[in-house]
């Protein structure tokens, strides 16, 4: 299924809510958690990270994976969780208007 | 914080190590993930840099070498480019500077939105006088197609109108003081002043840069005399404002303190004043009561004396339109009570408030119907530069067709290219017009020189500030973008398949077929550097035209080896009636210098004079009857004929019987056929003086060059007492170059009286040029423009043509193959360059003839439709058609057939 416009980052905003991830984790957990339905390229995932960082929404680091391996984390910020939440209702109004129309109440 | 994070990535260093940073995480990342599960790694580091949001930036700076390296590439191209747009944006500089000055800036005082000038307008009066309640004036009125307007008013009406304090925080009064004898430390200098009501300065708010301005106590009767000074006669004099406070100085001889200097950038209420003094309104009772005979303390009282300037600063929230509203009435109820017939109250004057903000419009009003019609001339050079180019980048693009077809072929996208192509042009405009800029810093000079001609106090300044190079940056981008896109959009439109091909004949811009061709791009340009030119021939025909009319207008007096100059006795405290024998004595003494054949002098010379009074012949006024009081051999000296009797000579002396000499034309008018000779003419004023006529002379122009003949008489100056003596112009006949007696000149004054300085040294042709300054100045700007349009178009014609051959090599090879003769080859593409130059002048003549009616008021002795001027314009203009078509017709004789078909 292809993305709508501008939910890109409201999904990675989400899943950073589960806590600090690597770039290949939250691609792995956007499929997961969308039970496979939503395919995210890595190519459009990935610069969207350095769009999130640049507006202060998250917040990069690079630390030590469970395998002992380096990697980049990135953590929602403070203002980044207020980003969400605002995202996250103008979508929930968004997805509500959207159903009216394609399912007016008979 | 975040744009600063983003400006950072502009640094090098810092980039470096986002880099490194980006790709050890997309290593990470992969040795994570199974192969090939992230996709091309390669684009997501391209889409993570542009995530920064410097990638325009990047593009530019591409564009930009790209531009670069493609100008390298053809630096004919470039030179030619260069060239026509920095003379076309250097001119329009130069014209916008003036434009600037004059018609856009205001005065430098503070917030001065809120002054306000007042003007009144009325019908031009018609039938005999008097016929309007103005009997009397002392300064300009105008008069155009609406009737009569004006700045000045008696002072009465200020008084009536300064009482609206609810309108005007201040209403405030001046007007000038004309040439004044200026002495100080015995030095005698030449200086303009303006007479200021005390809340001039106050009004004005300008604040002192030494000492204290006019305050309203220096503005009554029997104040001390006292003057604030501008800063430039404070620093020529006085070496400094600090030290000029506390001076005295002599103004027409009376003893003046100065009290105060005004700041540098103060200039008056007009800018075409900028005086040297100001001194308070009723000190002219004292500094004019003995000169004129109309300032006086009458003055102040008589209602139909007009000659004091208004203008008043509006109280905040009011508005012109309020304020005119309320004064209207006040005024208009005023003025009918000073009419003393039903002729005056139908032309009654109307107050009318005008934007007082850039101050008086005197410049205006002169300048700028001219700088309209230079602006347009510019406008229209660097429309044809604009075009030129245009046409050379299309040419161009057309031979970068296959470059321009591959690149598209491999996925660019157009806006790209045409942005490529646009970031070419716009560099080449910014550059063109950075050197426009500099050539336009000694246009501005040049032009001011031009416009002043040697005028001594020439109040028109002009310079480079920002608005002007603001106006120019825009102008040059505009240009870039103009002249870049067309050629930009034309080129990325082509075909890709024939282009690739190799397929020059098909590639082409447009035109496809083999004999006729269609109106391409590249003709349509051409076709409008040719209309563009032959307006501008138009106009230089025209304005030649003009002055060399101007030029052979017979003056009926010898122009040549006279020198003029001014002299001022009065101002320097001579009187009555000594002055008289002062000015004979100059005379005298002129007269002694070695080369030297003839001295005369007269109240004003012959083209600056205007002097009416009344007169009459045998008791009946004789109206418009101009007068010059001249002294003896006037007419020797200025060498016109005397027809009849004798002129005025060394025998008419204060005593002997009143003589005068009238011209041809008044002879002709008041007595027909009948011998004018001993005839008798009253001169009125106090004590009328009755003079006998005892010479006719030759007509000679007198006044403005293009009016007619006037009916001129000649008195002796030396008889009666009216007019008074005031200035004297000497004029001095001399048998070689007259400027070699300057020296002489200023001598021989000084040792008659150091007070008194010699004025406004002219030779008689030098001021006859100076009254056609303004057609000299537009026969030959608009020659130089006209030349340098018709230049410019015929590079474009040639670059057009040439192009043109090169590209059909191959056909006329083939033409020439299958028997074609090389005259038929040449002729046909003579024949191409005749029909565009034709097409260019079918449009170009109507619109030259309705144009030139624009500039019918410039012109003189000729109709706006001079078919001389359009003929030879034509004529120049297929003339260069045909040099700039024939080189490529040559071109394409000499192709060799056999070379042409095998390069196929």
């Amino acid at each position: 299924m292809d993305l709508l416009k501008g939910t890109l980052d409201m999904l990675v905003l989400k899943t950073l809510r589960l806590g600090p991830m690597h770039g290949y984790g939250i691609a792995k957990a956007i499929r997961t958690s969308s039970s496979d339905a939503l395919e995210i390229e890595f190519g459009s995932l990935y610069p969207s990270l350095k769009r999130l960082e640049l507006k202060g929404w998250v917040a990069a680091k690079w630390e030590t994976s469970e395998h002992n391996r380096k990697a980049k984390y990135y953590r929602l910020t403070p203002v980044g969780k207020k980003q969400l939440q605002q995202e996250h209702s103008k979508w929930t109004g968004f997805v509500a208007a959207v159903s009216r129309v394609m399912e007016p109440a008979s | 914080m975040n744009f600063w994070q983003r400006l950072k990535y502009l640094l090098p260093r810092f980039r470096d190590d986002e880099e490194r940073d980006m790709q050890e995480e997309l290593a990470s990342l992969a040795a994570m993930a199974q192969r090939g599960e992230l996709g091309n790694l390669t684009l997501a580091a391209e889409q993570r840099r542009e995530a920064w949001g410097w990638t325009w930036l990047e593009r530019l700076q591409q564009d930009v070498r790209y531009a670069l390296r493609t100008m390298r590439k053809s630096p004919a191209f470039c030179v030619l480019a260069l060239l026509s747009l920095a003379l076309g944006i250097g001119a329009n500089t130069v014209i916008y500077s003036f434009m600037d000055s004059i018609l856009l800036r205001n005065l430098p005082v503070a917030s001065p939105e809120s002054l306000v000038l007042l003007n009144w307008h009325s019908k031009e009066p018609a039938g005999i006088r008097p016929n309007h309640v103005m009997h009397g004036a002392d300064g300009s009125t105008w008069t155009d197609r609406n009737g009569k307007s004006s700045g000045i008013f008696p002072f009465g009406a200020f008084e009536l109108l300064r009482k609206n304090d609810a309108i005007f925080s201040s209403l405030f009064a001046y007007y000038p003081t004309e040439k004044r004898t200026l002495a100080v430390k015995g030095q005698a200098e030449i200086a303009t002043g303006e007479y200021v009501s005390g809340d001039y300065f106050r009004a004005l708010e300008v604040p002192p840069a030494a000492g204290r301005l006019i305050f309203a106590d220096d503005d009554r009767v029997g104040a001390p005399l006292v003057t604030v000074i501008s800063m430039p006669l404070s620093e020529r004099v006085f070496a400094g404002a600090a030290n000029a406070v506390g001076q005295s100085i002599l103004i027409d001889n009376l003893p003046v303190t100065v009290v105060g200097v005004t700041p540098p950038e103060f200039f008056g209420v007009d800018p075409d004043a900028n005086p040297d003094f100001y001194v308070p309104l009723h000190a002219n009772l004292v500094m004019d009561g003995t000169v004129s005979w109309a300032k006086t303390a009458k003055t102040y009282l008589d209602r139909n004396y007009y000659w004091i300037e208004m203008m008043g600063r509006l109280r905040p929230g009011v508005s012109r339109v309020q304020a005119q509203a309320a004064l209207a009435p006040q005024f208009q109820q005023w003025v009918a009570a000073t009419a003393t017939n039903q002729r005056e109250l139908d032309s009654l004057p109307a107050l009318t408030l005008k934007e007082g903000a850039a101050g008086l419009d005197t410049l205006r009003r002169q300048y700028s119907k001219p700088l309209y019609v230079l602006w347009t001339m510019v406008g229209l050079i660097l429309a044809i530069a604009c075009a030129n180019i245009a046409n050379l980048l299309l040419s161009r693009s057309a031979a970068r067709q296959r470059e321009i077809a591959v690149r598209l072929s491999i996925g660019a996208s157009r806006g790209r290219l045409i942005r490529q192509l646009l970031t070419e042009s716009v560099l080449l405009a910014v550059a063109g017009g950075a050197l426009g800029l500099l050539l336009s810093f000694w246009g501005v000079r040049f032009l001011t020189l031009l416009l002043g001609n040697g005028q001594e106090n020439f109040t028109l300044r002009a310079d480079l500030n920002g608005h002007v190079l603001a106006a120019t940056f825009v102008l040059s981008v505009l240009c870039g973008a103009v002249f870049g896109l067309a050629p930009a959009l034309q080129a990325t439109r082509a075909d890709i398949a024939p282009a690739l091909t190799g397929n020059r004949v098909a590639a082409g811009t447009g035109h496809v077929g083999l004999g006729m061709w269609r109106l391409s791009l590249s003709h349509t340009l051409v076709i409008s550097q040719i209309v563009f030119s032959l307006l501008m021939l138009v106009a230089a025909g025209l304005f030649v035209r003009t002055l060399s009319n101007l030029q052979t207008i017979r003056m009926g007096f010898n122009r040549e080896k006279l020198l003029l100059f001014d002299v001022n006795a009065r101002q320097a405290g001579h009187r009555d009636p000594e002055i008289l024998a002062f000015y004979a004595g100059l005379r005298k003494r002129f007269a002694a210098v070695p080369g030297v054949r003839n001295v005369t002098l007269s109240h004003a010379s012959l083209l600056g004079a205007g002097r009416r009074l009344e007169l009459r012949v045998s008791g009946t006024p004789a109206l418009d009857t101009w007068i010059l009081n001249t002294g003896p051999g006037f007419f020797s000296t200025m060498q016109i004929p005397i027809l009849m009797g004798r002129e005025i000579d060394d025998r008419d002396q204060p005593g002997s019987p009143g003589v005068v000499v009238v011209n041809e034309r008044f002879a002709k008018d008041h007595f027909g056929i009948e011998n004018p000779l001993g005839r008798r003419l009253t001169l009125g004023g106090p004590h009328p003086r009755d003079m006998e006529i005892v010479g006719v002379c030759a007509n000679a122009h007198y006044g403005r060059l293009k009016d007619d003949i006037r009916p001129v008489i000649y008195i002796p100056y030396n008889q009666g007492d009216y007019p008074r003596v005031q200035q004297m112009v000497y004029a001095l006949r001399t048998s070689g170059d007259p400027r070699v007696h300057v020296n002489a000149v200023r001598e021989i004054v000084r040792q008659a009286d150091t007070r008194i300085p010699v004025m406004n040294v002219r030779t008689q042709a030098a001021e006859i040029d100076r009254t056609m300054n303004q057609e000299i100045i537009f026969a030959r700007l608009c020659t130089g423009f006209a030349i340098l349009a018709l230049v410019i178009a015929s590079v474009g014609l040639y670059g057009t043509m040439a192009y043109a051959v090169a590209r059909r090599t191959s056909e006329i090879g083939i033409r020439m193959a299958l028997g074609a003769q090389r005259g038929a080859v040449m002729r046909m593409i003579l024949r191409q360059v005749l029909v565009l130059a034709a097409a260019g002048l079918a449009m170009g003549l109507p619109t030259a003839l309705v144009a030139s009616r624009l500039v019918e008021s410039f012109l003189f002795g000729i109709k706006a439709n001079d078919p001389l001027a359009l003929v030879l314009a034509v004529a120049i203009l297929l003339c260069a058609a045909l040099i700039a078509g024939y080189m490529p017709a040559r071109k394409a004789y000499r192709i060799d057939p056999l070379a042409a078909i095998r390069y196929e």
